[in-house]
């Protein structure tokens, strides 16, 4: 492994890619995630069910190597009883209770069945889930089947829990009891994985937030340096012109450009600017004073972009 | 660990087996099994009502079955009548230019044959004698519907049904997470599918095979089918309900194994019946690569298609020697073993895939 520290007590990912034939689920993703409430933050198809079912062993990336807590995702056995995870996928198997989806799912463990019962009782009660426990999943409301997914995830007392938007579908009181769970789990110093499409509903419980935008990991960390690196974060611009020396020396001129450094061997000019809008007019009148530029590509609008989306709201789906 | 994966196979099955026995859409499952024992319920009721026609006409037209058996070809009409009395019915057909030749038929029934005595220009010119069915010439009956039918058909298509619906149908579903995320071996899944999967499968068509034994064998009297027990009957059964079982197990595997690899059923179930289905022209060695070649050698009376296939085609037909009993088993489970190898290599890398939201 490389760059990653391995730590035991870590979900790694080292330079995870997982395509779908032609289409990208996540790209280069390298990541050493500790105990405590990490939220996946990302717009819809950004990736985190991808990255989730990743680190469950349910698929298995493209490239790249995935480590929980030092386990590989394939080695079935000992994931599963590290591992809980409560899927963004509403199905269950057919006509059972919910008590006896919870029970069903431990004896598949190897519990005998009064140990099943005892758990899978404790693990619906902390979910608030016990007058419901014994009606047909079938007949579940949507936050209800949301909560005997949580049961089933936390019921063997897993180390890790992954847990795919698990606040969709709750409503507020619901929630707030969720999250209380959540705060209780990490406070026993498990890791709790969780995943969102809204940064605001998980930005105040999160010891650290992964923002993904078209399957990159685009900014991770405590979520004030998340938005603070976003925030201050220069522009980056790559110039692709002949004229690559002149073109950044008279670009550095100005003061709202920190950086003009040459790539690709000279013949391209990475420009990194605190001010877009002064850099395009300038960029513009260089061109008219005859500097020959074929392509202008910004390197990383997309973390703009990507924090826009997530704490606008206005496009938030 | 034997031990736990014991435990996990059977926490499986239990899930599974109620899915195995009702699946959805599996109706057709349990016409396949029992359609064949309902015809011969229906046989056995004809043949029962016929028997019964039989004795009122015997008791109208009292004949002994040796006094029939005395009328020979070429004696004149009036000697037949005079040795065995008036027919029960009389058909008579005339043909040629002005209708001047006569054809009759004189019908008889000791009971339980019956016979029709040809009558050309007033002599006897041929006896035709129908038996009432007899324990032979049903179990001949049985033994080819059993390996052309229910063998090739119904227990594959069933099979089909059941097995390759073990994993696609919960991928289908998106229910496959709920087993993928326990702490079990996907072989450990997987046999516990499987044997799911076998003991409905060998459930329902043993009992098929049982009901269409029972439905033929109702309608013969109790000392035919006693006699018939002596003889050859248990060890009968006992072959054409394991040889049932062993086609479950057999197949089974082979569509558990498709189930993983194919999304449309259709592919591998049509792959594998023309394969099945050509098996009685391939060469020796590649007759083993299959189940129905060993399965046919387990069978009590070899049904033997060659009589009423095309001459050409029997030219094709490589007479290998049907290999003994416990080289055929040996064979069939080797075979067994092998898919189930397969599949379990499968099911390592098998991922979650329920299609884009
Ligand atoms: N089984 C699949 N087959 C093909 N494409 C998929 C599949 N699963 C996900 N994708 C694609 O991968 C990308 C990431 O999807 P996903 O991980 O579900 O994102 P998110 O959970 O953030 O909404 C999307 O473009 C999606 O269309
Ligand atoms: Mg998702």
């Amino acid at each position: 492994m490389s760059g990653v520290s391995i730590g035991e007590g870590r979900v790694t990912f080292d330079n995870v890619s997982r395509f779908y034939g032609e289409v990208l689920g996540v790209n280069r993703v390298t990541l050493a995630i500790p105990p405590g409430i990490t939220s996946l933050v990302g717009p819809n198809g950004s990736g985190k069910t991808t990255l989730m079912n990743l680190m469950t062993g349910l698929v298995r990336p493209t490239r790249g190597e995935i480590r929980v807590l030092g386990i590989p995702p394939d080695d079935s056995e000992p994931l599963g009883r590290t591992v809980g995870y409560s899927t963004q996928f509403d199905a269950f198997p057919r006509g059972l209770t919910g008590f006896q989806v919870v029970a069903s799912f431990l004896r598949l463990f190897g519990y005998d069945q009064t140990t099943c019962g005892r758990l899978a009782g404790a693990a619906i009660e902390r979910l608030r889930m016990t007058d419901a426990a014994d009606r047909k999943v079938a007949a579940y409301s949507k936050g209800m089947r949301q909560r005997i997914k949580l049961a089933l995830a936390i019921a063997h007392d897993p180390q890790v829990l992954v847990l795919d938007e698990p606040l969709n579908g709750l409503d507020p009181l619901v929630r707030a009891e969720t999250i209380a769970l959540f705060r209780e789990l990490a406070a026993q110093g498990k890791h709790v994985i969780v995943s969102s499409h809204v940064l605001h509903e998980v930005d105040q419980i999160s010891d650290q937030v992964i923002l993904l935008s078209n399957g990159y990991v685009v900014a991770e960390g405590q979520i004030q340096g998340v938005r603070g690196e976003i925030q201050e974060q220069p522009m980056q611009v790559l110039i692709r012109t002949n004229r690559s020396s002149a073109l950044a020396s008279r670009l550095f001129e100005f003061d709202h450009v920190v950086e003009a450094r040459l790539e690709e061997g000279g013949a391209a000019v990475l420009i990194k600017t605190r001010d877009s809008g002064r850099f395009y007019r300038a960029l513009n009148q260089l061109a008219l004073d005859g500097i020959d530029i074929e392509g202008v590509m910004p390197v990383d609008d997309n973390v703009n972009s990507v924090y826009e989306y997530l704490i606008g709201g206005e496009g938030s789906r | 660990m034997t031990k736990l994966w014991l435990a996990q196979v059977a926490s499986v099955m239990r899930l599974e087996l109620k899915k195995s026995f009702f699946a959805r859409r599996g109706l057709w499952i349990y016409l396949l099994a029992f359609g064949p024992a309902l015809l011969y319920l229906i046989h056995a009721i004809d043949v029962t009502r016929d028997h019964e026609h039989r004795q009122a006409l015997l008791k109208s037209h009292p004949v002994e079955t040796s006094t029939l058996q005395l009328i020979e070809p070429r004696m004149p009409e009036e000697k037949v009548l005079a040795l065995v009395g008036e027919p029960y019915q009389r058909d008579t057909f005339r043909f040629g230019r002005r209708q001047l030749a006569t054809f009759t038929r004189l019908h008889y029934t000791d009971g339980d044959s019956d016979y029709s005595i040809g009558i050309v220009n007033g002599v006897v010119a041929r006896i035709d004698r129908q038996d009432r069915c007899n324990v032979e010439k049903d179990s001949a009956i049985f033994a080819t519907v059993f390996q052309f039918f229910y063998l090739r058909l119904a227990v594959f298509f069933g099979c089909v049904g059941i097995f390759m619906n073990l994993f696609r149908g919960e991928m289908l579903d998106k229910s496959l997470h709920f087993y993928l995320l326990a702490p079990m071996r996907r072989e450990v899944l997987l046999a516990g599918k499987y044997f799911a999967g076998l003991f409905a499968a060998v459930v329902i068509f043993t009992l098929g095979t049982a009901l269409q034994i029972a439905a033929l064998s109702w309608h013969f009297e109790p000392g035919q089918v006693a006699a018939y027990m002596h003889a050859t009957g248990w060890s009968d059964i006992a072959s054409y309900l394991g040889v049932t079982a062993l086609a479950c197990a057999g197949y089974g595997s082979i569509f558990l194994a498709a189930g993983l690899v194919f999304k449309n059923p259709i592919i591998p179930a049509t792959a594998v019946m023309l394969w099945e289905g050509i098996n009685l022209f391939l060469p020796a060695a590649l007759k083993k690569i299959s189940v129905i070649y060993y399965l046919q050698a387990l069978c009590p009376t070899v049904a033997a298609p060659e009589s009423d296939i095309n001459p050409l085609l029997r030219l094709l037909i490589s007479s290998a020697e049907p290999p003994a009993a416990w080289l055929a088993l040996t064979g069939l489970a080797v075979v067994t073993l092998i898919v189930l190898a397969v599949a379990g290599l499968r099911a390592r890398q098998l991922e979650i895939n329920y299609g884009t939201e």
